[in-house]
């Protein structure tokens, strides 16, 4: 041990030989210490001390013996639980489907893959206030019924199942494609039925993937703030009563103990996801199969399973069409006569919103792109000391929920060294933050596919580190680069749980606008609203996709 | 060219934390000088430091602790990008964003020359290594062979002071592999750039080198011509790893200033050379050092007879030991069989004693 630790400090004197390695080391470790890890310093220093200074679990406890805080603890767990165990078991029979079955509508398992990407997060709430609602157009308009209520536990745990399952899919469908079809002609050739080898093949080579999957919707869901603030009622969820306890009523402390409570689950979660299981999907699964998979055409299995799949996707379609929809009807539930006022209304008074977030997204955007580069970069391919929580940190932000770090931004940066409170870089820091996991991922992915090599060759020939990256590493990731800047875009955009804290009079936002139209009950401007949205990510991305097919660049790894 | 520089290793460590977390050492106290011009191999099996000691003179490790000079300069603190040193990469390490032309011609815009110079000398390389025409290709549109030689141009048109090559053509056909130990040796004996070649291949090491230097766990067993290096093997390592070499125990009866005599088999052979060194009293005997003769001196039984075309190989077993013979040309002999007692001899002038 003392050994390894001299070494490796010995082996730091390589990075110290770089100047300009050196510093980037240094400036990505203070960005992460500034913008991740202080905030959520402040949120736990807020729950564990008293204003004098002293130690306290007063607040914790406080917050734990609470009688409804803990209804909401469980809510908050059996939410997690019940959407996990539901959405692991759609995704699977999806990514069951794409990769086994031959099978005709695998086009829109993309489609429905990507579309939670590139809405609101709350959108299906929405949709589905706007079906099963009090004057929701099946219950009320077709079923003729007065009182009925969506909202609640039932509501959530569809809404989060639609929304969250396409993670389960892509998690599993990554795995099955990944198993070597001549594992199961091995098995059929040794006598075992097709049902046999689900049983004893497939399916043990993919348990380590349905635990990822799981743990992972498990985290989205628990982080969840928009669907539990629209379409939960009474049935409060932990990062809901996070902001109410802050935001409403005020409670500082104890919103910030409640906040610690929801990051332990998430961190614990994460941790799980990350150490326990993450590893071991690979470790059964061996690089890519040698030819490809015979798909399956036995009706027996073929029908039922392409009809499950077939009415969730047309109904998750169904429920995205309803939101262009819902904005051109006069008043949903009543008149569903065609009018265009909602968008008149948001073009004259409601712009405000949409072109700050379209304006600030632009600007975190690039920031977010080759930062998230570098990290992987930094990841991957140098060996520093406190690399290893370098790729922690900025992995750990894609576990904690939006509602913590966007209440440690107020509590960071309201009072001095650093005042940002109200101001637009707040919110593109944390646009930049909440968005760049995503681009390490596949940042991390690509370059390990890169011979390490052509950059040593690179410097070699006397680049130095800056030019090795920008010459050499980032057009040999450009992919992942480009994806990146995609992804920062589409998530800043539809961002809500975290910005939500930090929006003021100057700057509001599209999402937070129409979370609060909801509220009041004005569908039809928040559909409107939800619509632009969706149309301006749709354009940007596409103008995106265009630019870059022309110069040869492939962005499909935004979908995964 | 004159810009040619010797490298200098002084009591170089390397060590390493394994997989386990614990602590091993790669290259083990080694001190070695390359001299202007000369063309040496690391030659080892995998794992015993080569590849290791070559990275750390590219600057891509440092050593744990000792020196290395390039020319009179310490190099020790320097980027490998400060260094003038270009290293021809296992894997050739094209860039597969950049054509042939841009791939020769990255080094030189990084030395800020000026369009018209980096045109003439990436020409000029193109046309030493038979490339000329190719300059718009992209790396994956040429052959491995071709690949090879864009990657040998690319690191000799920096005109470094010292190339570097790491198992360079360990990733070609065994044809090609032959074709261009001989092209890699033309050029660099045309530009007359001290080199230093990793490989695992003896017949790469033997075929190339100046001199060849035997590595085993860290440490080097030999230093010597690829002559030395097979017919006066320093150590048991080198015997084995270089060739086939029957290692047989023997017992040395007298030693003279000009003469050794020794035992084996049972029998006296006068060898009129004095070996220094003598630490385990082994003979090394090449198995195409023994003559198959029915006179010969001593007496085995063969075990197993196998034609292999130019030669026929017998295992001998000779009392409790076991030998290997090549015996060549076996059209114009009598082939032995299993079972059938064979008559040898020695060349006496090929035991080399360690």
């Amino acid at each position: 041990m003392k050994d390894r630790f001299r070494n490796s400090v010995y082996e730091m004197k390589k990075i110290l030989r770089d100047p300009i390695l050196t510093a980037t080391i240094v400036l990505t470790m203070i960005s992460l210490v500034l913008f991740i890890l202080w905030p959520i310093y402040d949120v736990l220093k807020e729950s564990f001390l008293e204003n004098d200074g002293s130690f306290t679990l007063r607040y914790l406890i406080g917050a734990i013996k609470d009688a409804e805080n803990q209804k909401v603890l469980i809510n908050t767990l059996m939410l997690g639980t019940v959407v996990g165990i539901l959405s692991t078991i759609v995704g699977f029979i999806f990514a069951y489907a794409d990769a086994f079955i031959k099978f005709k509508f695998k086009g829109l398992f993309n489609i429905i893959a990507i579309l939670p990407i590139i809405s609101p997060p709350f959108a299906l709430s929405m949709s589905f206030i706007m079906l099963f609602g009090q004057r929701g157009f099946i219950t009320y308009k077709l079923l003729g019924l007065q009182n009925a209520n969506i909202y609640g536990f039932a509501g959530l745990v569809l809404v989060q199942t639609l929304t969250f399952f396409p993670i389960a899919y892509l998690v599993l469908v990554g795995l099955l494609k990944q198993i070597d079809p001549s594992f199961e002609e091995a098995a059929r050739n040794l006598g075992a039925s097709r049902k046999d080898v689900f049983k004893t093949i497939v399916f043990p080579l993919v348990r380590p993937g349905i635990a990822n999957a799981f743990l992972l919707v498990f985290i989205q869901s628990v982080a969840d703030f928009g669907n539990g603030m629209v379409i939960g009622g009474n049935f409060t969820t932990l990062a809901v009563k996070t902001y109410l306890q802050a935001m409403g009523n005020y409670d500082i402390k104890g919103g910030t103990a409640l906040a610690t409570v929801l990051l332990t689950i998430s961190i614990v979660m994460f941790v799980l996801q990350k150490y326990w299981v993450g590893n071991k999907s690979y470790v059964t699964v061996t690089g890519k199969p040698s030819r490809e998979r015979n798909l399956i055409e036995d009706k027996v299995i073929k029908i039922p399973i392409q009809t499950i799949c077939f009415l969730i996707s047309a109904f998750i379609i169904l429920l995205y069409i309803l939101i262009p929809y819902g904005s051109v009807v006069n008043l949903w539930g009543i008149d569903y006569g065609f009018t265009l006022k909602h968008y008149s209304y948001v073009t004259s008074l409601g712009m405000k919103p949409i072109l700050d977030t379209t304006y600030l997204s632009l600007i975190s955007m690039p920031i977010t792109g080759l930062l998230g580069m570098i990290i992987a970069f930094l990841i991957v391919r140098k060996r520093f000391i406190g690399r290893g929580a370098v790729e922690f940190v900025s992995m750990l932000s894609m576990a904690i929920p939006g509602t913590v770090i966007g209440m440690g931004y107020v509590l960071a940066y309201n009072t001095k060294p650093l005042v940002l409170t109200g101001t637009a870089t707040i919110i593109v820091i944390a646009f930049v933050f909440r968005s760049m996991p995503v681009g390490i991922r596949s940042g991390v992915a690509s370059l390990q596919q890169i011979d390490p090599a052509i950059e040593e060759a690179a410097q070699d020939l006397g680049a130095n580190s800056y030019k090795v990256f920008t010459s050499v590493t980032i057009p040999l990731i450009k992919s992942a680069f480009f994806s990146g800047l995609v992804y920062s875009f589409v998530r800043s955009m539809t961002a809500v749980s975290a910005v939500i804290f930090l929006i003021s009079a100057k700057y509001n936002l599209l999402t937070t606008s129409i979370m609060s139209q909801v509220d009041v009950g004005r569908y039809g401007i928040a559909a409107a609203y939800s619509t632009i949205l969706i149309v301006i990510v749709v354009v940007v991305v596409g103008v995106m996709k265009l630019l870059l097919s022309k110069i040869g660049i492939n962005t499909s790894e935004l979908n995964s | 060219m004159s810009k040619s520089k010797p490298v200098i290793l002084k009591n170089i460590i390397k060590n390493y934390i394994g997989n386990e977390g614990k602590l091993f050492t790669a290259v083990d106290n080694i001190s070695l000088e390359i001299k202007s011009g000369e063309f040496l191999t690391l030659l080892g099996p995998s794992g015993c430091g080569k590849t290791t000691t070559l990275r750390m003179i590219a600057g891509f490790e440092i050593p744990t602790s000792g020196e290395i000079y390039i020319g009179d300069d310490m190099v020790n603190s320097l980027t490998p990008d400060k260094r003038d040193t270009a290293m021809v990469f296992q894997s050739y390490a094209l860039f597969p964003h950049l054509n042939i032309y841009e791939n020769i011609a990255y080094g030189l815009k990084l030395k800020r020359l000026t369009k018209g110079e980096i045109d003439k000398k990436v020409k000029d390389i193109l046309e030493l290594i038979g490339l000329s025409g190719l300059e718009k290709r992209a790396p994956n549109q040429l052959s491995g062979g071709q690949q090879q030689r864009v990657a040998l141009a690319r690191a000799i048109v920096m005109e470094p002071s010292v190339l570097l090559f790491d198992e360079p053509l360990s990733n070609l056909d065994a044809k090609l592999r032959v074709y261009m130990r001989s092209e890699i040796r033309r050029i660099q004996k045309e530009v007359g750039i001290t080199s230093i070649y990793v490989t695992h291949d003896q017949s790469e090491a033997m075929s190339m080198s100046d001199r060849v230097v035997v590595m085993n766990k860290g440490i080097i067993e030999q230093v010597g011509t690829p002559n030395e290096i097979y017919n006066q093997p320093a150590t048991e390592f080198v015997a084995d790893f270089i060739g086939v070499a029957n290692i047989l125990d023997c017992k040395v009866d007298e030693e003279g200033s000009d003469y050794t005599n020794i035992i084996l088999f049972d029998r006296k052979i006068n060898l009129k050379k004095k070996f220094n060194n003598i630490k385990k009293s082994k003979v090394v005997i090449r198995p195409e050092f023994f003559e198959v003769d029915e006179n010969g001196k001593f007496e085995g039984i063969v075990d197993t007879s196998v034609f292999m075309g130019e030669y026929q190989e017998y295992f001998v077993n000779v009392d409790k030991t076991r030998i290997i013979i090549k015996d060549y040309n076996p059209i114009t002999k009598r082939v032995y069989n299993t079972g059938e007692k064979i008559r040898f001899g020695i060349n006496e002038k090929c035991i080399h004693i360690i």
